[in-house]
């Protein structure tokens, strides 16, 4: 395989393309219950972020504090990292025989979106470089910057999602091998300099994690309790953190040109195109990141002329594009991860040549699930972006004030069934 | 040897045992539950049951003919695809008849029983369902209906049978043949004269010059089920591969290649070319 690579990585059936019913009730659904927002939700703010949710019982908290299940959880995870390096050192060079390809992109990537919803930032719990840290912790961390916030792991984003969209030969051992490697040394010198909450910041998916589980019902309030609360409270509590944007827009962006990359005219171009393809493959996928950070930015200028007291328009409401995102994301890889991520257990439990499980639903069984997932999202997002602006602006301005994010809305809305029906 | 005499005195007395046991095993057999594979009231006593007339004439292979009105008797047709592996997939349409190999070698029930396969005259195997393969190398295939009792269902002195033709060889992946995988041959000849004609399926053809295909990649929209043959010409040594269902096929230049598959499983399927890493096209399967 020299050429165009496959999409996500490893699997080779894709979803159907949605059927223009589904994507017409989509939309419906999501303009109709967007303009319903609009006129009929609360008029003042009801979300409380971090200071919501109903504790949970003092036992619960303190097995889930104690040091033994942290310790439990690093060695869970440095266990699983070293068979994941294992076979990948030892194993064939083939990602039909051998588990590591498919545990990285459907068992880690995928995998964390359902771990993180249910549990929270599982990801901080189980990283393995967090123990490799831990071995030789520097004497006198110094602190992160501040205008770093989590901008390193939105540039880890992109490249983790241009490895498995784009580059050739991304399920070769080899090419695994080489990340595997790029990514351990940032990360470990990074924390190595500004000790072991650099983690936080750089690492991709600590963060993809963290930001997902803004959407979980279990969090913990800003007391330390553990609670359960309403996802809105969650994703409330999202901290303002510069490179916010940055990572929703390649979340968004990425997945969206996942499913570009399916359509037969964006195959053509990228095969007749002068360059290589994966330059192109390349530049098309920073286009569809840019385009939706692009639309982020005129939405925020607007929101900015509408009322200049709002110091920050960007990150004041990126919070809201989270459920977008994660709408998306389950959309694309629902299938992918019911298939092959059993087929990768599977392998992984030493099956040789195992096939992959057929799908769970059928074909309108999925695209229910697909445009269910996104308009889902969509609401979510409207719902989080109206509390955001009837705090934020002054009763009279609210309804007008969301406007713009409520255009951005419904277009990344139907440019995502778009990209389905492709 | 003492050895040797060792085992000829333990002999003795499993010889009786086995003999007693073997005395008892027919009593055993008739009157409790049944011990044997026949179940009870079936025995592979050829002519049993009372459903038709049994004709004194017998088929080739010596198997008794069972009158039937032509108004009630089982029909069949067959039909023959060519496998991409070789051989031949065969479909047999019945009618008035079921397949019961539970009840094999039991009386001969109206419209019950299994199918014969006689490839060129020969009888090389049975069918209990109405999907088979024959091995390549046959012309003639005959497909004819037996009773549980392995007596032939007749109609008017002939057996209820089907014959197909297995035309050329059928095609294997890599023959570049033009008219084999696209089309299967002539459609049966069936004992009640009505042929149908035999599924063909689709035909893509496809044209690989340098980077560009022609036609344009695109979706090839297919129902399942639907069988496709894509027909390939590259510019290059390479192969053309079907993922999902993992098909290939090796391409030399200017040479059309063909692939014939039944598409049996949905979603989007991609088609490419491995060395220059082309995609050629997209299998909808729906």
């Amino acid at each position: 395989m020299t050429g165009v690579p496959l999409a996500h990585g490893v699997g080779s059936r894709h979803d159907l393309p949605l059927s223009p019913f589904y994507a017409y009730a989509g939309a419906f659904t999501a303009l109709l219950v967007s303009f319903l927002a609009l006129g009929l939700l609360w008029s003042t703010s009801c979300f409380r972020g971090d200071l919501a949710g109903r504790p949970l019982p003092a036992t619960v908290q303190r097995v889930a504090d104690a040091p033994a299940t942290r310790t439990t959880l690093r060695l869970l995870g440095a266990a699983v990292a070293l068979l994941f390096l294992a076979h990948l050192l030892l194993g064939p060079d083939d990602p039909d025989r051998n588990p590591a390809p498919g545990a990285l992109y459907v068992l880690l990537w995928v995998g964390l979106v359902p771990a993180s919803l249910l549990l929270g930032p599982v990801w901080r719990l189980l990283n393995p470089l967090r123990p490799l840290h831990a071995l030789r912790p520097p004497r006198n961390p110094r602190p992160v910057p501040a205008a770093v916030g989590i901008r390193p792991a939105a540039a880890g984003l992109l490249l983790f999602t241009w490895l498995e969209l784009v580059a050739p030969d991304n399920t070769s051992t080899g090419t695994l091998l080489i990340a595997l490697a790029v990514h351990a040394g940032v990360q470990l010198l990074g924390a190595a300099r500004y000790g072991d909450r650099w983690f936080a910041h750089a690492d991709p998916f600590e963060v993809y994690s963290s930001l997902l589980a803004r959407l979980s019902p279990l969090g913990r309030r800003a007391d330390g309790r553990l609670v359960l609360r309403s996802p809105f409270h969650g994703l409330d509590s999202t901290p303002q953190t510069p490179g916010l944007v940055a990572t929703v827009c390649v979340l968004l962006g990425s997945t969206a040109y996942d499913g570009l990359s399916d359509n037969p005219r964006w195959i053509t171009t990228l095969q007749t195109s002068s360059l290589d393809p994966t330059v192109t493959a390349t530049l098309g996928l920073l286009a569809v990141v840019a385009l939706a950070a692009a639309f982020y930015g005129l939405c925020a200028g607007a929101l900015r002329l509408m009322d200049r007291s709002l110091t920050t328009p960007l990150t004041s409401f990126a919070h809201s594009l989270l459920p977008i995102a994660l709408g998306y994301l389950v959309a694309h890889y629902f299938s992918l991860f019911v298939t092959e991520g059993t087929r990768t257990v599977i392998m992984a439990a030493g099956t040789d040549n195992a096939l992959s499980p057929a799908p769970p639903l059928g074909p309108g069984g999925l695209a229910t699930l697909q445009v269910a997932a996104i308009v889902t999202g969509h609401v979510l997002g409207v719902v989080a972006a109206h509390d955001r602006s009837v705090r934020l602006f002054p009763p009279a301005r609210a309804i007008a004030g969301q406007l713009p994010l409520f255009l951005l809305m419904i277009a990344y809305t139907l440019g995502g069934i778009g990209l389905l029906i492709a | 040897m003492t050895r040797a005499t060792h085992p000829r005195g333990a002999a003795t007395p499993l010889l009786s045992l086995v003999l007693v046991l073997a005395a008892a095993l027919p009593l055993a057999g008739c009157g409790g539950p049944a011990t044997t594979h026949h179940k009870p009231g079936t025995t592979h006593e050829e002519a049993s049951g009372s459903s038709g007339t049994l004709l004194p004439a017998r088929d080739e292979s010596g198997h008794r003919l069972r009158e039937v009105p032509a108004a009630t008797a089982p029909t069949v047709r067959v039909e023959a695809r060519p496998d991409t592996e070789g051989g031949w997939n065969i479909h047999l349409t019945v009618e008035r008849f079921r397949f019961t190999p539970d009840s094999t070698g039991g009386a001969a029930l109206p419209g019950r029983g299994h199918a014969r396969l006689l490839t060129d005259g020969r009888e090389t195997a049975r069918l209990y369902g109405d999907w088979g393969h024959v091995p390549p190398g046959a012309r003639t295939l005959t497909v004819r209906l037996h009773a549980d009792d392995h007596t032939v269902w007749a109609v008017a002195g002939a057996p209820v049978q089907a014959t197909v033709r297995l035309d050329g060889a059928p095609a294997a992946p890599p023959s570049p043949r033009p008219s084999d995988t696209a089309t299967a041959p002539a459609p049966a000849t069936t004992a009640p004269p009505s042929p149908r004609p035999t599924e063909t399926g689709r035909t893509v053809t496809l044209t690989i010059a340098g980077k560009t295909v022609e036609p344009p990649p695109s979706r090839i929209e297919l129902k399942k089920g639907e069988r496709l043959t894509l027909r390939v010409t590259g510019d290059r040594a390479d192969t053309v591969h079907v993922h999902g269902y993992d098909r290939e096929v090796p391409l030399s230049p200017g040479v059309p290649a063909a692939l014939t598959l039944t598409a049996d499983r949905t979603g989007l399927f991609e088609v490419e070319t491995h060395e220059s890493g082309l995609l050629l096209t997209q299998l909808v399967v729906r």
